[in-house]
């Protein structure tokens, strides 16, 4: 029987590098822990994809970072590095947003200081499978604690334009035509609205509702332990009915925002309509697909395992573990959109951050038995 | 941030650990229980906002902590003043200043450095939380104690009269009983000691303070005074709400405090003196003077003399003969916020420093005169033989 290894991290991105950077802090070497991935980039994906929407800042304000504590934070380090108070004003107002340059940088700095790449091995997991005191992972061999972390099972087209050439994802590299329409109402939408309009087209909205104006997709009680105590303590539909009212799109409230939409909406080169209406673009601001079915790995997890299921949620204990298959000697846990079920923000640096926590609890309580 | 109970509770005691520990040893400096009453009362009120804020605070954004400092402190500052805690008040501030930015720094920084999940789990400390607390409890109980223990006893006057002079040599809380009289005079010769709710008739002076420290008059009447009506000498004392009533006469005075320069600074605050040569008077000294009302005065209503330094403000002084407020014989008085009214010249003693000067700085002192009320006296503000006058902010 081959040796069983500590730790294995299954997803390369952004929530994998806070997962292992978190075990480092707390000791855990970097021979004790793989890290599977297909780009040795943490940040690869996402960095294509805030390049398409054109993203400049950050939605998160402060304490979106990936080092394991949570001070000092960005605003610090702007603050430090600029020689001004300004950012700790602002991150002091909660309204320090650091650039999306900034951001990468600091990624960067944590990969080179966790010793990312020793662990990294570039390969896609496609099963888990639970065996005596852990887990293994394809042939790559035996593991004790897994962290889950595969990210975003892939982006969201309305079904109608599956297919359709005129379309292209707001997450996919896109230029813009004349005349776009732009299909969604959340923050990748509006985005893409600023960005046709200082482009110089005319831009159409599609939307079925109106979009929700709020500073952060979920309400600030759910970051906090409290908030999370009243959320785990809700009944299984109940919280389905509230993940599913969270994941409504929302954007920003601000003249950053409205200024422009409605010069432009003046001007007439920005209307709403419900319905596409044959431009010779359509920007699908959709976002991801959802729900653990979409994802093979997650997927057959749940089939071969029996785990319980809730919608398209995989039934998770409050620290982001999966409870069939954890116990004093191995740990399953899951990171990122996947573990919505016990922190409702789980596709946040803080959501990945609240996994990687409760993961290292576990595997420590192991590691002192 | 989010706090739980617990948290909040548990972060506001490990950031009251250092500013206790720092009282505690401000409370051995100075000799004196302030540091430790005033520490206290500041945990006290934390912890009783904490409770309050409890639920109606789901998220506390950084910058609420100014506005809830704000409120503390006034908070803190009201029980101060109520339970008559003698903090001097630039020190008390820069103590509240001090212990608000370590506790911001703290919370914001050290622990969040120091405890990975910190904000996670809502400000809670764990174990360490537990050991912080009993620290901070066994720390105020035992200092608590301590200074509880070395608390001077209280000795009841009960209504009445009783002979004097009483002769005070040692630490006491003198606390009369409605109707209690002392007729003759009391005597205070020892450190430490409180008079409250007293009244003093006759006597060579009401209330004589010789070489003491620390004293308090706080709520005394007094009367028919051959001299003076409070007479302090090399001591530091306090003075609050008191009422003296001086006979006519050539020697009568309401309340001298004299040489004393090398001493704490002392107070007379919210005091009633009537008659008298000299309303309120101090001869090298350092004192501070306010919200007094002196009237009916036949020499000077406040004099601060031979090079004396004190802060007079939000008196009120009326219907007297001379000079309203006196600042002589390089003395250096800041003088302001007064309202100063009916100051008559006195013509018989043919004294031109005499003519109804509201204010009159005096034989090489400095005044800085700052926002006074003036009516009704024709010698208005003035300065002679080398003093000097300036205005202040």
């Amino acid at each position: 029987m081959s040796e069983t290894k500590e730790c294995a991290i299954v997803g390369g991105g952004l929530a994998g590098l806070v997962g292992y950077a978190t075990l480092r802090h707390r000791g855990v070497a970097p021979a004790e822990i793989d890290v599977f991935g297909t780009d040795a980039d943490p940040a690869g994906q996402w960095r294509v994809r805030a390049a398409a929407i054109r993203q400049r800042r950050m939605r998160s304000e402060s304490d979106g970072h990936c080092a394991p504590r949570t001070f000092p934070g960005l605003a610090v380090r702007a603050s430090l590095r600029d020689k001004s108070p300004l950012p700790l004003v602002e991150s002091w107002l909660d309204r320090y947003h650091p650039t999306v340059g900034e951001f990468l940088e600091h990624v960067e700095e944590v990969r080179a200081e966790s010793g990312w790449d020793v662990s990294f091995r570039r390969c896609r997991v496609k099963r888990i499978r639970a065996v005596d005191g852990g887990f293994e992972l394809d042939d790559l061999g035996r593991f004790r604690h897994v962290l889950v972390a595969t990210g975003h099972p892939g982006l969201a087209f309305p079904p109608e334009l599956e297919g359709d050439p005129r379309a292209v994802h707001s997450y996919q590299p896109h230029e813009y035509a004349e005349r776009v329409e732009i299909v969604g109402a959340g923050m990748a939408a509006a985005t893409e609205w600023l960005n046709a309009l200082a482009a110089g087209s005319d831009v159409v909205s599609v939307r079925r509702r109106e979009p929700e104006r709020r500073p952060l997709n979920f309400p600030r009680q759910v970051f906090t332990r409290r908030g999370l105590a009243v959320y785990h303590d809700t009944r299984p539909d109940e919280r389905r009915a509230l993940l599913g009212r969270w994941s409504t799109p929302s954007y920003p409230a601000g003249r950053t925002w409205d200024e422009p939409i409605e010069r432009a909406r003046r001007a007439g080169r920005f209307r709403v309509t419900a319905e596409l209406n044959g431009a010779d673009q359509v920007v699908c601001a959709t976002g991801f697909r959802r729900g653990y079915a979409h994802d093979p790995l997650l997927a057959a997890l749940v089939a071969e395992h029996g785990l319980a299921t809730t919608g398209s949620w995989i039934a998770l204990d409050p620290d982001s573990t999966v409870g069939a298959l954890t116990d004093g000697e191995r740990t399953l846990a899951l990171a990122g959109v996947a573990g919505q079920w016990a922190f409702p923000a789980a596709d946040t640096l803080m959501g990945a951050k609240y996994a990687a926590r409760g993961f290292l609890r576990r595997v420590m309580a192991c590691r002192s038995r | 941030m989010s706090f739980t109970l617990r948290g909040r509770i548990e972060s506001r005691l490990a950031a009251a650990l250092a500013p206790l520990l720092a009282a505690c040893g401000l409370a051995v400096v100075v000799t004196e229980w302030w540091p430790l009453a005033l520490a206290g009362t500041m945990i006290g009120v934390g912890l009783a906002f904490d409770v309050i804020l409890d639920r109606r605070l789901d998220y506390q954004p950084g910058w609420l902590a100014l506005p809830l400092a704000t409120a503390e402190l006034a908070a803190i500052m009201a029980i101060v003043y109520v339970l008559g805690i003698s903090a001097p008040l630039f020190v008390a501030l820069a103590f509240f200043a001090g212990s608000w930015i370590f506790a911001q720094i703290l919370t914001h920084a050290l622990l969040p450095y120091l405890r990975l999940s910190y904000g996670d789990d809502g400000g809670e400390l764990g174990r360490a939380g537990l050991a912080v607390a009993v620290l901070v409890v066994a720390s105020l109980a035992l200092f608590g104690g301590v200074a509880l223990a070395m608390q001077p006893p209280t000795v009841r006057l009960s209504a009445g009269i009783h002979d004097g002079p009483l002769v005070l040599d040692r630490a006491q809380n003198l606390v009369g009983e409605p109707g209690a009289v002392v007729r003759g005079g009391i005597v205070v010769t020892a450190d430490n000691v409180t008079i409250r709710n007293v009244t003093v008739v006759g006597g060579e002076n009401g209330i004589e303070v010789d070489d003491a420290h620390n004293v308090t008059l706080d709520h005394v009447r007094i009367s028919g005074a051959k001299l003076d009506g409070i007479h302090v000498r090399r001591s530091s004392v306090s003075i609050r709400n008191c009422l003296v009533h001086s006979p006519a006469g050539d020697y009568a005075q309401g309340i001298d405090i004299s040489f004393g320069f090398d001493l704490a600074p002392s107070l007379v605050e919210d005091c009633t003196v009537v008659g008298g040569r000299e309303g309120i008077v101090t001869h090298f000294a350092h004192a501070r003077v306010s919200d007094n009302r002196v009237s009916g005065t036949s020499l000077r209503a406040l004099t601060l003399t031979e090079m004396s330094m004190a802060v007079v403000e939000g008196n009120d002084v009326s219907d007297s003969l001379g000079v309203g407020i006196f600042c002589g014989d390089y003395s250096e008085c800041d003088i302001d916020d007064n309202s100063v009214d009916g100051i008559r010249p006195d013509h018989a003693s043919g004294d031109k420093t005499r003519m109804g000067f509201a204010i009159l700085a005096h034989y090489g002192a400095k005044a800085v005169i700052g926002d006074n009320h003036v009516s009704n006296s024709p010698g208005g503000t003035d300065a002679v033989l080398g003093a000097e006058i300036s205005a202040g902010e």
